[in-house]
């Protein structure tokens, strides 16, 4: 009875996050493109030998992989910054915890837009305040080594109050006791913050981890927006490319083949990510 | 006092009601609406209004204003269509797409609209790239060639050979009458494939047999152009910084008076002979160099307009295409935007001669006009190569690897993608 | 606490709020700048302000509130739908016999993981076969079902998290399962759902990837897909003033939602990450 209950939402998801993998599974065994009329034709493994020698997949693959461990990781410090800062008690905390969680619920696109005139050469503030100290133009979004930074920037910008809040609520759980207990041996606040709030805060650092990481692993609105991919491919992602498989190049056999594979890196990225964790022994504080 | 106020509304509820019906019985015209990027659709407003007053009661055309971007139109219009209700019925395209579209069965065929008469009348260049698999699927609007711009206060002729152009330029840095000899497009994206299939022509290479998907990236004529293009770079030639050039970045720096020749596209004729340009008035115009006994060419970048299969207005919208690529409105297009003309006849005609002293050294151009590959996997095959060629460029490596890799990759993708077994 | 101490904390507040806000208001400012002031800083400082840029966006074809009602639509609608769905599920789940709920909750944690972006083009070829396209209405089911999993997480929780003797109570009383849902559970949750509801509003209304390939026509896009386009569409000289005035008008909803529900958005993020 109570499962049947359950079922309508469980069948949705299944259906929704199910049958896609299913598909891509099938159709990265097939040819389905322009060339075979928009009908799948088996192929062998073609897309997969295709993929294996494919550089842009793999250098998007590293691409992907560099954004997201770098902007998570950028993230999580400022992260932790702000969560300590806003857990102490002052006037007007409320307001302010409201007015940061601002970034993170609009649109990612919204703002993409607005960084592209942030960082417009000539025109943007970025590029005026550069001229104004001397410097030259700095081009940041047309430069290749430099506008995945730009990226990093923008991801950091709008996500990091989402660590922000689950630290937060972290620290909540923290009682107040034990740092008192902490200060009566003489410990100092730094001293506190490395024995007993860290440690205690794990948990929720490794889940804002886990979760971030595997959502910065699929980025694709901030960079389809504000760069296109460019300039010359430095800051396409996998699932950039997929999409570009898809609707620009009409390949849909191939796209599956990108997303399933981009999938796959994930998870086996997740999962050594979490042995390693746990032959440090990090997990055992925390899953008994 | 609330009955009267309920009136009132009532009333104003009727006559807007019978206004707008009366509106719209003004308006039984035949729909008909084209997808264009915004510059074409800005340069076209006059024409619009001119074939609606003249078609008043039986057509009303609209333009629908896309992203100016290459690549963003083409995702709009697939997203479009793909979903299966496309919200257009004529499409102006690139002509690299155009196999890409008619393969996914899209568009319409125009031979029924346009005969051999309509073809002959076109200047070479515009008659490529608009056929596919037998079959007319678009009607040229403007053409556009690659070309070699050179100074005519540093030579008194341009170079016709490879060997003559690194001679040349490397005589002019070596003086240091110039920083720089030669100035193109080495960025990894489209503009690198343009420019490089234009020296695979001027060296008697091919990039592909689109007839049998055979590709020929791996032959000497493939290798050759390649390392001259590297060579141009090593050996100091060209700047290094043309590796991460594209279009605009060359201008900048020919514009600048930094370079000896440059290559471009014709639009970049008046840009040179603006106000702020150093080299105004010193600009000429020729065709890509080719080695001795080989016919040079020029990469044919050109928009045209397309039938959509699914439009209920296709009559309507043919005449909408012929008026928009009428000798007039490309005369009009041409003196008000510079846009190239397609009709042979224009380029002698003596008005628009008088705005553009090029007009010859265009039609000179277009008569070399080359193709990009014109399969539906171009996209994909264009990637390969710019990759490779941008990876040659900027790391150490050889162009026999380069290309032979070009080679092996799009292979790979022909196999993959189900064009060969 | 010492002054200094004080000073500093202020100070970082300080730098806290111009991090999260700065770039905002740099939109807001620029959204009211004439397009010549925002290439030109030499302009004098009476002539750079204009609300040209909002007019712009009011009298194009569809105006620019047509996206905010479109976006707003789907938005409820995904919510309502996800609710629907969500709360007999969340009850039943949480009366699962353990081993069961186990596998269950793993497979709904890794589907709230996912990053969902790698579906959009399987999801496409359904739209396609259905012919969904091009209607608010059915794109509000795929929404639904991603939003699903944070919704059954939150909703499981808070279900668990009620004393067993309530509902044994109200059984002797008689009530059947349906009344007991909705006269003594539904009640209990209501803070619970209403973070769910804020939180899957928020993600429809930002949806991007799902909504590209859905909806093509203009009149029936989403804000984050007009605000794209937008994008996409300048001639020869950039509107930036134009970007900053739709990325202000877009805004606004958002910054209201925030302000009016910081608390659910809080409570529903932090015991998602607890419970869940």
């Amino acid at each position: 009875m109570t499962l049947l209950l359950a079922s309508p939402a469980l069948l949705l998801i299944a259906v929704v996050f199910g049958w896609p993998m299913l598909r891509y599974a099938w159709l990265s065994f097939h040819a389905h493109s322009v060339l075979t009329g928009l009908e799948p034709m088996a192929n062998g493994g073609a897309n997969w030998l295709r993929l294996a020698v494919d550089q842009r997949f793999w250098l998007d693959a590293g691409q992907t992989a560099r954004f997201a461990l770098i902007s998570v990781g950028l993230e999580l410090l400022l992260a932790l910054a702000i969560a300590l800062l806003l857990h102490q008690r002052w006037r007007g905390r409320g307001a302010v915890r409201a007015l940061t969680l601002l970034p993170w619920a609009l649109p990612t696109t919204m703002m993409a837009l607005g960084w592209r005139w942030i960082f417009n050469s000539p025109y943007g503030p970025i590029e005026v305040l550069a001229r104004s100290l001397g410097l030259n133009s700095l081009d940041l979004l047309s430069t290749p080594s430099i506008t995945w930074l730009v990226t990093v920037f923008a991801d950091v910008w709008k996500t990091t109050p989402f660590i922000t809040l689950i630290l937060l609520a972290g620290l909540q759980s923290i009682p107040e006791d034990l740092y008192g207990a902490f200060r009566l041996e003489g410990g100092t606040p730094v001293q506190a913050l490395r024995s007993v709030t860290l440690p205690l805060l794990l948990p929720y650092i490794l889940l804002s981890l886990l979760f971030r990481l595997a959502q910065a692993f699929g980025v694709f609105d901030l960079v389809q927006v504000l760069t296109g991919g460019g300039p010359a491919g430095s800051t396409e992602s996998i699932a950039l490319y997929a999409y570009f498989n898809g609707m620009r190049f009409l390949d849909f056999g191939y796209s599956s083949t990108v997303m399933l594979a981009g999938f796959l890196l994930l998870t086996s990225l997740i999962l050594v990510g979490t042995l390693l964790l746990k032959s440090f022994g990090v997990l055992r504080h925390i899953d008994p | 006092m609330k009955v009267r106020r309920w009136l009132a509304t009532g009333a104003l509820a009727l006559v807007m009601s019978l206004g707008a019906l009366v509106g719209s019985a003004s308006f039984r015209a035949e729909e008909v609406s084209i997808l264009m990027p915004s510059s074409f659709t800005d340069a076209s407003a006059d024409l619009v209004k001119a074939f609606n007053h003249q078609h008043r009661g039986r057509i009303h055309l609209k333009l629908i204003r896309g992203p100016l971007n290459t690549e963003s139109i083409s995702d709009l219009a697939i997203s479009s269509l793909l979903l299966g209700d496309a919200p257009f019925d004529a499409l102006l395209m690139d002509v690299t797409w155009l196999p890409k579209y008619a393969a996914a069965g899209w568009l319409e065929p125009l031979d029924t609209w346009f005969d051999r008469r309509d073809q002959e009348q076109l200047v070479q260049g515009a008659r490529l790239g608009n056929d596919y698999d037998g079959h007319l699927y678009r009607w040229p609007l403007v053409a556009d060639v690659g070309m070699l711009y050179w100074r005519t206060d540093l030579m008194d002729q341009p170079p016709t050979t490879p060997e003559e152009l690194v001679a040349v330029a490397g005589r002019l840095v070596e003086s240091q009458a110039v920083t720089n000899g030669f100035v193109w497009q080495g960025r990894q994206y489209e503009g690198l494939s343009c420019a490089f299939l234009e020296v695979l022509k001027g060296f008697g290479g091919n990039w592909m047999d689109t007839s049998s998907y055979t590709m020929e990236l791996d032959t000497s004529a493939a290798t050759a152009a390649a390392s001259w293009l590297n060579d141009l770079i090593s050996e100091g030639v060209s700047p290094y910084a043309v590796t991460n050039y594209a279009e605009a970045e060359s201008l900048q720096a020919f514009k600048a008076g930094d370079a000896a020749m440059m290559r471009n596209w014709p639009y970049a004729w008046a840009e040179l002979q603006k106000d702020d340009s150093r080299v105004k008035g010193k600009v000429g115009i020729s065709l890509m160099v080719a080695q001795q006994g080989q016919r040079p060419g020029a990469t044919l970048g050109s928009w045209g307009l397309s039938l959509m299969r699914q439009s209920q207005h296709q009559e309507a919208a043919v005449e909408a295409i012929r008026y928009l690529t009428s000798e007039a409105a490309q005369r009009e297009r041409f003196l008000n935007n510079g846009y190239t003309p397609i009709q042979a006849e224009l380029f002698n005609d003596t008005e628009m001669l008088k705005a553009s002293p090029v007009l010859s050294d265009l039609m000179e151009a277009l008569n070399h006009a080359v193709v990009r590959p014109p399969t539906p996997l171009y996209a994909q095959l264009s990637d390969v190569v710019q990759r490779e060629l941008n990876g040659l460029f900027t790391d150490a490596g050889s162009a026999d690897e380069a290309m032979a890799t070009s080679q092996k990759l799009s292979q790979t993708l022909l196999r993959a993608t189900g064009a060969t077994p | 606490m010492t002054r200094g101490l004080m000073t500093r904390r202020s100070l970082l507040i300080a730098l806290v709020l111009i991090w999260s806000l700065g770039p905002m208001l740099w939109q807001l400012l620029s959204s009211f700048t004439t397009a010549e002031a925002l290439v030109n800083d030499e302009l004098s400082f009476w002539s750079r302000w204009t609300l040209n840029n909002y007019r712009d966006l009011l009298i194009t074809d569809p105006p620019f509130w047509r996206y905010l009602f479109n976006s707003s639509f789907v938005a409820s609608l995904t919510t309502l739908l996800t609710l629907m769905l969500a709360i007999p599920a969340a009850y039943g789940m949480a009366k699962l016999p353990h081993r069961l709920k186990g596998s269950l909750r793993a497979a709904v944690v890794g589907a709230a993981l996912f990053p969902y972006v790698l579906l959009f083009l399987a999801l496409l070829e359904l739209a396609r076969t259905f012919s969904l396209g091009n209607n608010l209405i059915a794109i509000s089911i795929p929404y639904s079902a991603l939003s699903m999993p944070l919704a059954l997480l939150l909703l499981t929780a808070a279900f668990e998290a009620l004393p067993n003797d309530l509902e044994d109570a109200a059984r002797l009383e008689g009530l059947s399962l349906s009344q007991r849902l909705r006269w003594v559970l539904l009640p209990l949750i209501a803070p619970a759902s209403a973070s769910t509801a804020i939180l899957v509003f928020l993600f429809a209304w930002n949806e991007y990837p799902l909504a590209l390939t859905w909806l093509s026509r203009s009149d029936l896009l989403t804000l984050p897909v007009a605000i794209a386009r937008i994008a996409g569409s300048s001639t020869y000289s950039v509107p930036f003033g134009t970007y900053a005035a739709a990325t202000v008008l877009g805004a606004i909803p958002l910054l209201v939602l925030v302000l009016v529900f910081q608390r659910q958005i809080v409570s529903g993020l932090t015991n998602g990450a607890i419970k869940g």
